[in-house]
């Protein structure tokens, strides 16, 4: 019985090792290399037996792992797309992830086209989120290399008619409105605010606003109302942790 | 009352067995252990215990029910204990309602427990807001749970343990490939959607439980919801239980 033992102890002291060295010298697969093999999560939901939810959620704890490695090295998320496609495949209710994975492909991926199709899928699956409809919103008015005004002021009125839209939201479909040319509707949307909002300041900007609006449509220059926004870029910093 | 006597030793047997004990354990210990990913789910710890927990009540309940009801009335036979019972009068159908009514009672115990726990680490983690979808979803799971475990008892009344566990296993897996079967039926010529759609109906609809997507969001399903899944367990539990008896009552045990 004490040789079985003194095996065992050496036998498993030898896997250890042989396992701690196949770690550190063997190529390993990335984290998203067998979600890469699923066509997509409409084709993965099946297998889940009823668990879509859960496997939503194992896969976002590697989309934040993936993101942090990749963030800290080469800032390239060439899975990210495909994961948060599958992902959201999976679980169509889950927001945040919509909302994360649209702006690091958009900030940091500099793939806009990927995030604005995300977006535009939780909204399509979440047509009723006002917290969503914000974030749509916001994606399109800090587009790198030039805002979208009007389909940002579109998705801020939309997140306005949510029973979950943020405050924020009225002021901000205004703010789009009127520095996209729309003075007419952005004069509207600021009077909403004036009357509905419980913040002087609010009500006072509004004012504000409202005073340069009107003056800017009888004297037919648009230029005292609408100013042209700084262009957005995103200067990523790598981090050294 | 014969019925409620089988049932009472049943679920007392299942309970001194080791593996709901194993199970009870393995869940709650589980339950523990997601906490340690919590962080690095940056911001959806609470979505992460939900699910996860929810998961592991479900799953834990299906190897209760494949590990003891797959052989519930298969190791009566094989031990001959059974002789004994069906020398009294007592009707098959009674014996098989006692068998499923203590083995659900257990695992309702089991998913009992893991639910409660559920509700507790959420509420040390301050969403104790989550408490009542939770434990909805907890039911609905114990729903789900009593019907594979009626499919399980009858399996077990006509044939081996090994195929008993294989056959409730291929039907749990219909079972939650029913809508998706639905949608195939849409793509395939007449007579094979018809053929599909019927198959579909026939497996139980285990989606109809599935309320764990709410429950990740701390929101209740509708009282509806909840009485559908009632009825409809109840139903299929009584047909599944009735088709056992049938069987059962046609078998020779020389």
């Amino acid at each position: 019985m004490a040789m079985a033992w003194v095996v065992a102890l050496g036998a498993g002291i030898l896997a250890y090792g042989t396992a701690a060295t196949a770690y550190v010298r063997l190529p390993r697969p990335q984290p998203f290399e067998e979600l890469a093999y699923y066509p997509s999560g409409q084709a993965l939901r099946p297998a889940t037996l009823g668990h879509a939810e859960t496997a939503a959620d194992l896969a976002w704890l590697r989309a934040v792992q993936y993101y942090g490695e990749h963030r800290r090295t080469d800032l390239r998320f060439e899975q990210m797309a495909h994961v948060f496609d599958i992902l959201t495949s999976l679980a169509p209710r889950f927001v945040p992830a919509y909302v994360f994975g649209a702006f690091a492909m958009a900030q940091e991926g500099r793939e806009f086209s990927d995030a604005e199709r995300l977006m535009l899928k939780g909204i399509e699956n979440n047509p009723t989120s006002g917290e969503l409809a914000f974030e749509v919103g916001f994606l399109y008015y800090v587009r790198p290399g030039g805002r979208d005004l009007r389909k940002a002021a579109q998705y801020f009125e939309q997140a306005t008619r949510q029973p979950d839209g943020p405050p924020q939201a009225a002021r901000f479909a205004a703010f789009a409105r009127q520095h996209s040319g729309d003075l007419r509707v952005a004069f509207e949307l600021w009077k909403d605010v004036y009357e509905h909002s419980g913040n002087k300041l609010m009500r006072e900007m509004a004012e504000r606003e409202m005073t340069k609006i009107q003056e800017a449509i009888e004297t037919g220059r648009t230029e005292l109302a609408v100013k042209k926004l700084a262009t957005p870029h995103v200067n990523v910093v790598k981090s050294n942790h | 009352m014969i019925a409620v006597l089988i049932a009472r030793n049943t679920f007392r047997e299942a309970t001194r067995d080791r593996v709901l004990a194993g199970m009870a354990i393995a869940g709650i210990v589980l339950l523990l252990f997601v906490q340690v990913l919590t962080p690095l789910a940056m911001g959806q710890a609470t979505r992460l215990v939900v699910d996860l927990g929810l998961t592991a009540i479900s799953m834990l309940g299906l190897l209760v029910v494949l590990m003891v009801g797959t052989s519930l009335v298969a190791k009566e036979i094989e031990r001959r204990t059974i002789f004994s019972l069906l020398s009294r009068p007592i009707s098959r159908s009674t014996y098989l309602i006692g068998k499923w009514a203590g083995l659900t009672g257990a695992v309702w115990a089991i998913t009992g427990v893991l639910g409660l726990s559920l509700c507790g680490v959420m509420a040390i983690r301050g969403s104790a807001a989550y408490g009542g979808s939770i434990l909805q979803a907890t039911y609905m799971a114990a729903l789900e749970l009593a019907v594979i475990t009626a499919v399980a008892v009858m399996f077990s009344a006509l044939s081996t343990p090994v195929l008993s566990a294989l056959y409730t296993l291929g039907v749990f897996m219909v079972g939650h490939w029913c809508d998706d079967l639905r949608a195939f039926a849409s793509q395939f010529p007449p007579t094979l959607a018809r053929v599909t759609e019927v198959l579909a109906n026939v497996a139980p609809n285990l989606a109809l439980f599935n309320m764990r997507a709410l429950a990740a969001d701390g929101m209740p399903t509708s009282p509806v919801h909840l009485g559908v899944a009632t009825i409809y367990a109840l139903f299929y539990c009584t047909c599944v239980l009735a088709l056992a008896t049938a069987a059962f009552e046609s078998r020779d045990f020389k």
